[in-house]
């Protein structure tokens, strides 16, 4: 279970986010979405423990961010907007490193990084140096190095950037199958079509608020809309000057 | 929604202390097997090119010390002075390095703790916050003591060899230098640290502070040593002076001074003392190094956190008078090129790491010329006070070099990924090249022929001296801007951020090397001739005044020669690396 309660993370005089409460259930694949500097990015770096709540507080699996770090973050697989690699590893150094921090063993290491190598097609170039990888390649292998431990939650922060469509298949199958194993996917993303097409839930935030949480269908009938895909009610609810929240209407929004 | 999986807490196989190192050295041995494979494969030349101009540095520095301490055994015969002032001459060595560390691994420690991209990655995998610490710890260690090591291990070898110390000197110097790396380290670190946790919104403040806090102290000390009496420079009362106002280095609770002592217990054949001594420096070596690990512990995560907060506020820069009046002062260039010009100079404003380096150069530059009647020391010859006037020309030089190879080299190297902003600009790429070489050549004539000549009025130097000088800054600026610019866009570096780590480089070395070796011939090309031509001018060679006249025609000759000759250099130094740059920016795929 991922909770957060009554987040509220300020920068200086901005609140980034601003009394954030959220429950997402295991076998859950959920989509954060929201305009440019709506605060997902925070949120996420809270989810992981890199940022702390300025109030409240985010539980992961019942381990609490900022008291509990180390069980937390052994629970969460995190793939970042910019994949970090060790330059001069080659991607199984990396990987290895990556299992043998996670508490894996010797041969389950191996097991794992086979495994992972199968489903996200990483044959090709496992054992050259990172610093000849393409962005595409990285973000395949940092999806590699967050899956190997099995985490029961996978927070995600736009997971589809730099990918070629074979490799967005690959992920948005893999990602589909962990939900129903019983993992929490946690996926921030600006790609509305793929958060339509794989979470089960969105939740949509601006200026650090979160003004819906719910299902595309849920969106619809809030807004009255007579739009039924998810881009147009986004726009509808967010764009610009003109979008219903910049004009004070989020408060009758369904927050579940 | 399909109804959730009933899930249980993960079970935490937590790595041991010593499995989470045994993971994070194995890592890095990894990296440092391939850099150093990588760097014999492809990089010999530059490898050899450093190691031949570090053994020179080296050995340069060894024969220095070594005739220094010579000179102090042969001028100072009372064992007990002899002592006092090798000790003295250590303690201020060490406490100075002391200081330089502290700083210096406070400001590493920042980048690479707080700013790294390597530290978002390991913040979030379930590694124990204290290793997270240590492995940027042991960098700093690492990237800390090999100036050290380069600075300090001639100075102590050559007391060695000259004080013919036991072999357990020797033998201990390494250890001793280690163990006393880590207590300024642990101190930067606890400060960094401190700083970033308590008052992370002032953290610029605090280290501009420091700075002053540093170079005022230094100013303060070297006032005092350079301003002693004048007449019996060198005698024993002098030194006895010079000992009373290092006396500062000799407070018993610096670890500068258990390092002396312990080493020169060592080299006199008082090993038990140097144990005694060594014990004291690794047991605080420790302390703080756990200090810091416990502080790390304590605070490093919610630190990372508050300067998240701090740094991620959007900034908004003021437009500045001086911008306009800077483009109404390059009004007669082209529309692009002032831009261009412009385009730097903010971009170099905006980075507080560029500026506050090159304020330090700056200062540097300032304490020499401030010290310039001292070099007189009241000696009246002609030869002598020109002498010194073309080492200051050549002292501006050189730190020009390491202005430009710092500074103006990297530029074209950090366009990096944003080049193609510039390709794209429909500027013809030449005009791109000249911006630069007018921003780096601009910058450094105003300011260096300003301290050239400033020096000439302090020394009382003849017009003739005056002029050949300003010829030859003019010449000097212009050609180092071109060796920097040209060399820049002909060896980029695309693959790193860091200005520092570009510079360097193989690229960067190479601009410096260039660079003196240019300074050396232009300032040799026109200081010999001159230096003569005056000499004989003023040795007045007697009644043969026929002679005389055929001599001074003939070294008038040699100066006219010179000055053709490094005006000659300077151009062709100055157009045949822009013209190299040129081609290589014209052929450069983005």
């Amino acid at each position: 279970m991922i909770e957060f309660d009554n987040v509220t993370r300020n920068y200086a005089h901005k609140v980034a986010v601003d009394g954030l409460t959220l429950k997402v259930p295991p076998g859950e694949l959920y989509a954060l979405l929201g305009p440019n500097g709506a605060g997902k990015t925070t949120t996420i770096k809270m989810l992981t423990g890199l940022l702390r709540p300025t109030t409240g507080s985010v539980r992961v699996c019942g381990y609490d961010l900022a008291s509990d770090v180390r069980l937390a973050t052994h629970a969460i697989g995190y793939v970042p907007e910019e994949p970090f690699l060790y330059d001069k590893l080659s991607g199984r150094e990396f990987l290895e490193f990556a299992a043998e921090m996670r508490g894996l063993d010797g041969s389950a290491v191996n097991d794992r990084i086979r495994r992972e190598c199968r489903y996200f097609e990483l044959d090709d170039f496992i054992d050259d140096l990172a610093e000849t990888y393409s962005h595409g390649m990285k973000q395949r292998l940092v999806f590699a190095s967050a899956m190997l431990h099995d985490p029961p939650v996978l927070v995600i922060d736009e997971p589809m950037v730099g990918l070629d469509p074979r490799s967005v298949r690959m992920v948005k199958d893999r990602l589909r199958e962990l939900a129903a194993a019983g993992t929490i996917v946690f996926m921030s993303t600006h790609t509305l079509a793929i958060a339509e097409e794989i979470a089960q839930r969105i939740g949509i935030m601006d200026h650090g608020r979160l003004h819906f949480l719910g299902t595309v269908g849920q969106l619809q009938s809030e807004l009255a809309s007579s739009h039924t895909s998810l881009e147009p009610l986004f726009l509808e609810l967010t764009a610009g000057n003109n979008g219903r929240l910049r004009k004070g209407m989020d408060c009758k929004l369904k927050i579940e | 929604m399909r109804p959730p999986v009933i899930f249980s807490t993960p079970s935490c196989d937590f790595l041991s202390p010593q499995q989470e190192a045994r993971a994070f050295g194995r890592a890095r041995k990894r990296i440092f097997a391939t850099l150093l494979r990588q760097t014999f494969a492809h990089s010999r030349f530059r490898v050899t090119l450093i190691v031949v101009l570090t053994s020179l540095l080296w050995g340069g520095m060894f024969w220095m010390f070594a005739d220094g301490f010579w000179f102090l055994e042969s001028t100072i015969t009372q064992p007990d002075t002899h002592a006092r002032a090798v000790g003295g001459v250590f303690g201020a060595f060490f406490a100075a390095l002391m200081l330089m560390l502290v700083f210096s691994s406070g400001i590493i420690l920042y980048g690479s703790l707080f700013r790294s991209r390597e530290i978002t990655f390991l913040l979030t995998i379930p590694a124990r916050t204290e290793r997270v610490f240590l492995h940027k710890f042991q960098e700093a260690i690492v990237l800390s003591s090999w100036g050290f090591v380069l600075l300090g291990s001639p100075v102590l070898l050559a007391y060695g060899v000259v004080s013919a110390a036991p072999w357990y000197y020797y033998a201990l110097l390494l250890p001793f230098i280690v163990a006393f790396v880590y207590i300024p380290v642990s101190i930067g670190a606890i400060i960094c640290l401190w700083v970033v946790h308590r008052v992370p919104g002032n953290r610029l403040a605090v280290l501009v502070g420091g700075l002053v806090l540093l170079a005022v102290g230094g100013a303060w000390i070297a006032w005092g040593l350079l301003t002693g009496p004048r007449n019996d420079l060198l005698t024993p009362d002098w030194f006895q002076e010079i000992l009373g106002r290092l006396r500062f280095s000799d407070y018993r609770l610096l670890p500068s001074w258990w390092l002396s002592t312990g080493l020169l217990d060592a080299a006199s054949g008082a090993w038990s003392e140097s144990i005694l001594f060594f014990s004291l420096m690794i047991s605080n070596a420790l302390f703080f190094r756990q200090l810091a690990l416990w502080q790390a512990g304590r605070t490093y995560r919610s630190a990372y956190s508050g300067l998240c907060g701090k740094t991620m506020r959007r900034k908004r820069p003021r437009p500045m008078r001086f911008d306009r009046l800077l483009s109404w002062l390059l009004g007669p260039l082209p529309a692009a090129m002032r831009l261009m010009v412009i385009k730097d100079l903010r971009l170099f404003r905006r980075d507080p790491l560029q500026w506050s380096q090159f304020f330090i150069f700056t200062g540097f530059l300032v304490i020499y010329f401030f010290h310039i009647p001292r070099f007189t020391y009241g000696v009246s010859s002609i030869a002598w006070v020109n002498m010194v006037s073309f080492l200051n020309l050549s002292v501006v030089g050189l730190l020009l070099s390491t202005f430009t190879t710092r500074f103006i080299y990297p530029m074209i190297s950090l366009e990096g990924r944003r080049f193609w902003i510039l390709g794209l600009l429909g500027v013809p790429r030449r005009t791109i090249l000249w911006g630069k070489f007018f921003f780096a050549a601009g910058g450094a004539i105003v300011p260096c022929s300003g301290l050239v000549l400033v020096s000439d009025l302090m020394l009382g130097v003849s017009n003739l001296i005056v002029l050949s000088h300003q010829l030859t800054c003019l010449v000097l600026c212009l050609g180092l801007a071109g060796i920097a610019v040209g060399l820049g866009a002909w060896l980029p570096n695309f693959r790193d951020e860091s200005p520092a780590r570009i510079a360097a480089g193989f690229g960067g070395t190479l601009t410096l090397v260039v660079s003196t070796l240019y300074i050396l011939i232009v300032v040799l090309l026109t200081a010999l001739p001159t230096h003569f031509y005056l000499a004989a001018e003023y040795a007045n060679l007697g009644g043969d005044v026929q002679g005389q006249t055929g001599v001074q025609w003939w070294l008038g000759f040699w100066l006219a020669a010179g000055t053709a000759a490094s005006l000659i250099l300077g151009a062709i130094t100055t157009l045949v690396p822009l013209r190299i740059g040129f081609h290589a920016l014209q052929r450069m795929e983005f």
